[in-house]
């Protein structure tokens, strides 16, 4: 497991201290032709590109090569990223509500603080995964492997980890109220972690 | 920049190549296992291995150095207690290390062992088994957690908050997710 990226140059734009997305001299705030920018977005091989900020929302990325890529506060939410490669992928403080990454490829990818509201995440490969902060009332793991993922104080109130792989995961002091782990296999760390009304 | 991380088959220790695009130098930051891998990134992207970093001297950061060194005559960088090879060139807080012409800066954060350190090049951070994601490195005493908390407070946690965090062991961080949400700082 290995990845590859090169990081980009700053954004032209006087006082920006954003970088550049991939290809361009500007960041996603400061782009003039957004909407040409995701119609030229090679969805098939975005490895390693500078993407962050940038709005994704509610759009079919079903099976895209995010591998590596860095997605910081990308909207993604309500988003079909089914089957995607997002391994090592930069997440953190993306919005996530509502996505769906059914049997997604999330192993070594960054999901800190990442808004994660009702995103489904059935079958998805989440090994080695940051998930520390993150928001996720009501996500669904069902059946996805989260061996030694870090979700470290995260917020994951009523969430479903029903058949799921939590060998190794750290969820030390997350909150895990009313949280689902029916089924759900291996030794995890719950260190301080809040299990008030967790069904198993 | 030209950068590259490895997981390696040794305790599951991460190294990490990271490489100038102008003068095809590259460093390597830990050395827990020198496999193929790493050889065809660093043959492939015709970098030459110049200085090898090592965080702190235990075996799965250290375990390839031999066949590093041997494969790269690279300087071998690290602090006052490591490797022992005639290579060693110890390096101590706020130290530089040039490749090509990236700059990193060395910040001493101990606990983990007593010289454990970290180097800082622009917009990431090698953080060795000192700071993991959401975690800590062990310590063998209250004093050294103490220690290593202080350290990573002051050197590394004020590193800008986009700055991507890259240790010994499990998944890249953020300084911002670290800072606002690691249950050691908060």
């Amino acid at each position: 497991m290995s990845s590859t990226f090169a990081q980009g140059d700053l954004c032209d734009e006087g006082g920006c201290l954003s970088p550049a997305l991939t290809g361009e001299r500007r960041c996603w705030a400061h782009l003039d032709d957004p909407a040409g920018f995701l119609r030229a977005l090679h969805l098939g091989n975005a490895a390693g590109a500078w993407l962050a900020g940038i709005d994704l929302s509610g759009r079919d990325l079903r099976g895209a090569n995010f591998s590596g890529a860095r997605l910081s506060g990308a909207n993604l939410s309500g988003a079909d990223l089914r089957d995607a490669d997002l391994t090592r992928c930069f997440l953190d403080f993306a919005n996530l509500r509502g996505a769906i990454l059914a049997n997604a490829n999330l192993e070594l990818a960054v999901l800190g603080g990442a808004d994660l509201a009702s995103a489904d995440f059935e079958g998805a490969n989440l090994r080695r995964s940051n998930l520390v902060g993150a928001q996720g009332p009501r996500a669904r793991f069902i059946r996805a492997n989260l061996y030694y993922a870090r979700p470290g104080n995260a917020n994951f109130p009523d969430a479903v980890f029903d058949y799921a792989c939590i060998e190794r995961t750290i969820f030390r002091r997350a909150n895990l109220a009313g949280a689902s782990f029916t089924g759900a296999e291996g030794n995890a760390n719950f260190e301080n972690a809040n299990l008030e009304g967790i069904r198993r | 920049m030209i950068f590259r991380a490895f997981l390696l088959n040794v305790n599951e220790a991460n190294a990490y190549v990271i490489g100038c695009e102008h003068d095809r130098e590259a460093l390597l930051v830990d050395a827990g296992d020198f496999d193929g891998r790493i050889k065809d990134f660093l043959d492939e992207q015709r970098l030459k291995l110049a200085a090898i970093f090592l965080t702190h001297d235990h075996y799965d950061h250290t375990n390839g150095l031999d066949e590093a060194i041997a494969y790269s005559d690279a300087v071998v960088y690290g602090g006052h207690g490591q490797s022992g090879c005639s290579k060693s060139r110890p390096v101590e807080h706020d130290g530089i290390i040039r490749v090509g012409r990236l700059e990193g800066r060395v910040l001493a954060t101990p606990g983990h062992t007593s010289d454990s350190l970290s180097l800082a090049f622009e917009g990431l951070v090698f953080t060795g088994d000192a700071l993991f994601a959401g975690s800590v490195g062990g310590t063998a005493s209250p004093r050294a957690a103490k220690q290593q908390i202080e350290h990573l407070r002051k050197h590394v946690l004020t590193l800008p908050d986009d700055y991507a965090v890259y240790p010994g062991h499990g998944p890249a961080s953020t300084i911002a997710i670290e800072r606002q949400y690691n249950p050691f700082f908060v």
